[in-house]
């Protein structure tokens, strides 16, 4: 292995860690909170809860079934949804919207809102260049509050399932959104913005501004930039345009939500939204923290953390695969760009390798950690071009995407997947040794399984239908950048970005189109809702069992072998309905071109 | 569950999402930006560099360069037409160039600029071209280049200013941004401070 390699894996282990390091605590934090223990933050901030749910007309001991879990979950989403798609087609007669910018068409504002109701931030238009203040601070900044603070809710309702001892009540869900929101979000939130504030990122409600070109440029009759001398030029441009906007708020709550909606197009690689190695590592740590806190706090609610450690080792073991696979890939670059030795693709200081779509300040390593980081967790920000990855820097990402969520996943949505994953690898270990599956201390019966199976395969089944229809559109209807494999991939990364709500994009696939809008909306909200609805049947299920005592002849779900049995089960399911499509695009790609 | 237990939870549902977006809509950013406009108004407004009232760009946003008298940043991808002043004249802005390096398109365009850059250096000889001055940038608009990117053009830019070669370094080394704590990102010259104190400006 390289020095570039090595240093690069020295700097991504020193992340993670600290990010563990964090994590235990914030774990301990979640469940005080949560659970309505008394702590310092709910002294300070009691009354506004209070208020709230007094507003709200809900108390936190009115404890609801799945069932009613469930339909308030689905109710708050349907307001949400409303209400943003409003914003956003009524922007052009709204407030704080110093650039003009118009109201979206009916089928970008539809994408948008399923978009950022379901925690994924999929853009199909680059926020800066079509999107008031408004509709940004106000209508999708609050949406990446919400939407991490409904899958806190969901991942308690599950927690509460399993240590539950057969009441079938899983908590209060307006209750948890409104404490998700006030004791772990906003507080997180606001520390993380002061700093980007302070490194560089811009937080005005003004207008853009405008600034001279200390060298014009010349352009065509259709605006492109051309050489001074070229005979199409038709005139001089002399200034350009610095973005500006309440940028600091939002970049944080996209970090730490798991959202990863940029206020830019460019997301982090904005010098504007990410102006420091200091920002970029922040950010970066920002988007496994609540998720890894979760899995810690599963631990600590069924009262065995010894539970949350297991879960949380396979989680790593996966990431640290991942982690090695794509800095390898980025520090060794592509023939096409070494040229045959004309381009220099060695260490310029701290980054070697592949620098298409990379930036100077962050530079190749932190730029594969971040592209690993943000398709684990179901964050989809990034601070490259992901277009810009080398083949295997594209396809780990779909691969991790593609597992559903469980190496960190999502806000909540993350916990349960990887809960869902183990009652499976309970079911398949039980059965092969002839015990009858428990996990927990519960019984796991024909329901658990149903509703697990569900939860773990139905993100998949999702993806592949999407990618399905997009691929069998008439040509024309769905359009890329480039044909062939890249193409596919290109599909493939669209379709597996949606349905694992994760929201980064290859960006070679013209996505504002009426068609792509409506399919990839539409996936979004089922590869949201279905697991959802599935794991809180899970938890309604689990909830109405009395735990067992554990016999002899229990399987020990805290065992290393238990991890390896489950990371078996986890690669299996993902091999099993990735492998195919994979070969298609980004592995036809890395065979033909750069091997 | 009946109608009614239904109907109130659209209500809750409904009150939930207007008190979210006064708090983290409208009272969170204006707070930020109240910090802002206290304790960093040059950070909150763009980084803005401003020179006897002009302004000559932000710190954190690359521009075009090509004249043999200024240092050279990332290729951009810049665009006239997504933007526009007040009387509609036209305003520059960059968008990323999402192409996958292992395409044949690439290598025609890396083989390209590296040409360029190499006919305009003619003292570097067959020196290879660092990477970051062929690649373009995750935005579009990357404000840095490595210091080794920069060490490649001091020959020309000295020759074609007229100023001595340690002259130039000295210049570069002022704009040049160590990592933090010598450990976190990499070493970055920001390229437009570089050009405006070449010019004199700054």
């Amino acid at each position: 292995m390289g020095a570039a390699v090595t240093s690069a894996l020295l700097q991504a282990a020193a992340l993670v860690a600290l990010v563990l390091a964090c994590a235990i605590p914030l774990s301990g934090y979640l469940v005080n909170v949560m659970e309505g223990r008394l702590t310092p933050a709910r002294r300070v901030l009691g009354p506004v809860e209070r208020a709230a749910c007094r507003l709200m007309g809900v108390r936190e001991e009115d404890s609801m079934g799945w069932r009613r879990f469930l339909v308030s979950a689905l109710l708050f989403t349907a307001v949400c949804f409303a209400g943003l798609t409003a914003i956003l087609m009524g922007q052009g007669r709204l407030p704080w919207n110093p650039e003009g910018c118009a109201g979206l068409p009916a089928d970008t504002a539809f994408n948008l809102a399923a978009s950022f109701v379901t925690n994924t931030d999929w853009q199909p238009v680059a926020g800066e260049t079509r999107l008031s203040y408004f509709s940004q601070a106000a209508g999708l900044a609050v949406q990446n509050f919400l939407s991490p603070a409904v899958g806190l809710a969901a991942a308690f309702a599950l927690l509460r399932g399993l240590a539950a001892h057969g009441t079938g009540k899983l908590g209060n869900f307006f209750v948890d959104v409104v404490r998700a929101v006030l004791y772990v979000l906003l507080p997180l939130a606001l520390a993380l913005s002061l700093v980007g504030l302070w490194q560089g990122t811009p937080q005005t409600f003004e207008g853009y501004e405008t600034v001279q070109l200390l060298e014009p440029v010349a352009i065509d009759a259709q605006g492109n930039v051309v050489a001074a001398d070229d005979p199409a030029a038709v005139r001089e441009v002399t200034e350009a345009v610095v973005p500006l906007g309440p940028q600091a708020s939002q970049v944080a709550i996209k970090q730490l939500g798991t959202n990863g909606g940029g206020f830019n197009g460019a997301n982090s690689a904005s010098a504007l939204e990410n102006p420091t190695p200091l920002t970029n590592f922040l950010q970066c740590a920002a988007m496994p923290l609540i998720p890894f806190a979760l899995v810690l706090a599963f631990g600590r609610m069924v009262g065995d953390r010894r539970q949350g450690r297991a879960l949380m080792a396979a989680v790593l073991v996966l990431l640290g695969v991942a982690l090695v696979a794509v800095v390898a890939a980025e520090t060794a670059a592509t023939p096409q760009l070494a040229a045959d030795g004309a381009v220099y693709v060695g260490d310029l200081g701290q980054s070697a390798g592949n620098m298409e779509g990379k930036e100077c300040r962050i530079g190749v390593g932190p730029s594969a950690l971040w592209a690993v980081l943000t398709t684990a967790t179901a964050t989809g920000a990034t601070n490259a071009s992901m277009a810009g990855m080398t083949p295997v820097g594209v396809a780990v990402p779909i691969v991790l995407m593609g597992l559903g969520e469980v190496v960190g996943g999502g806000v909540g949505t993350g916990l349960a997947a990887l809960v869902g994953f183990a009652v499976l690898t309970v079911f398949i270990a039980s059965l092969m040794v002839g015990r009858s599956p428990e996990y927990l201390g519960k019984k796991i019966g024909p329901a658990e399984m149903r509703m697990a199976t569900v939860a773990v395969v139905s993100p998949a089944l999702v993806i592949l239908a999407a990618a399905t229809v997009l691929a069998l559109a008439p040509t024309g209807a769905v359009s890329t950048s480039q044909g062939g494999a890249y193409g596919f991939s290109d599909l493939l990364y669209a379709a597996t970005s949606a349905g694992a709500n994760n929201g980064s994009a290859l960006a070679g696939l013209a996505a504002n189109t009426p068609l792509v809008n409506g399919v990839l909306g539409v996936e979004m909200l089922l590869g949201r809702l279905v697991p959802l609805a599935a794991v809180l049947a899970l938890a309604g299920s689990l909830a109405a069992r009395e735990p067992q005592p554990s016999g002899a002849g229990t399987l020990s779900t805290a065992s290393p072998l238990f991890v390896g049995l489950l990371l078996v089960i986890i690669v299996l399911v993902g091999a099993l309905t990735l492998l195919p499509a994979l070969a298609l695009g980004p592995l036809a790609e890395q065979f033909t071109t750069v091997l | 569950m009946n109608g009614t237990t239904i109907a109130r939870g659209a209500a809750s549902a409904a009150v939930l999402f207007l008190l979210a977006t006064v708090l983290c809509g409208i009272v969170y950013p204006w707070a930020v930006a109240g910090v802002g406009a206290v304790a960093f108004p040059a950070q909150a407004t763009g980084s803005i560099i401003e020179v006897d009232g002009v302004k000559y760009g932000s710190e954190l946003v690359g521009q075009p360069f090509s004249d043999p008298t200024h240092l050279w940043g990332r290729p951009t991808v810049a665009n006239a037409t997504t933007f526009a002043g007040e009387d509609g004249e036209p305003l520059l802005w960059y968008e990323p160039e999402n192409i996958s390096p292992a395409s044949d398109e690439f290598a025609a365009v890396v083989a390209e600029r590296a040409a360029v850059v190499r006919a305009a250096h003619p003292g570097e000889g067959d020196a290879p071209v660092p990477s970051d001055l062929v690649t373009a940038s995750g935005s579009g608009f990357d404000p840095h280049i490595s210091p080794a990117a920069a060490e490649y053009q001091v020959g020309r830019i000295a020759a074609a200013t007229g100023r001595s070669e340690e002259e130039v370094r000295a210049i570069i080394r002022q704009c040049t941004e160590k990592p933090l704590l010598g450990a976190l990102g990499a070493s970055r010259v920001n390229v437009l401070k570089v050009n405006l104190m070449l010019d004199g400006i700054l």
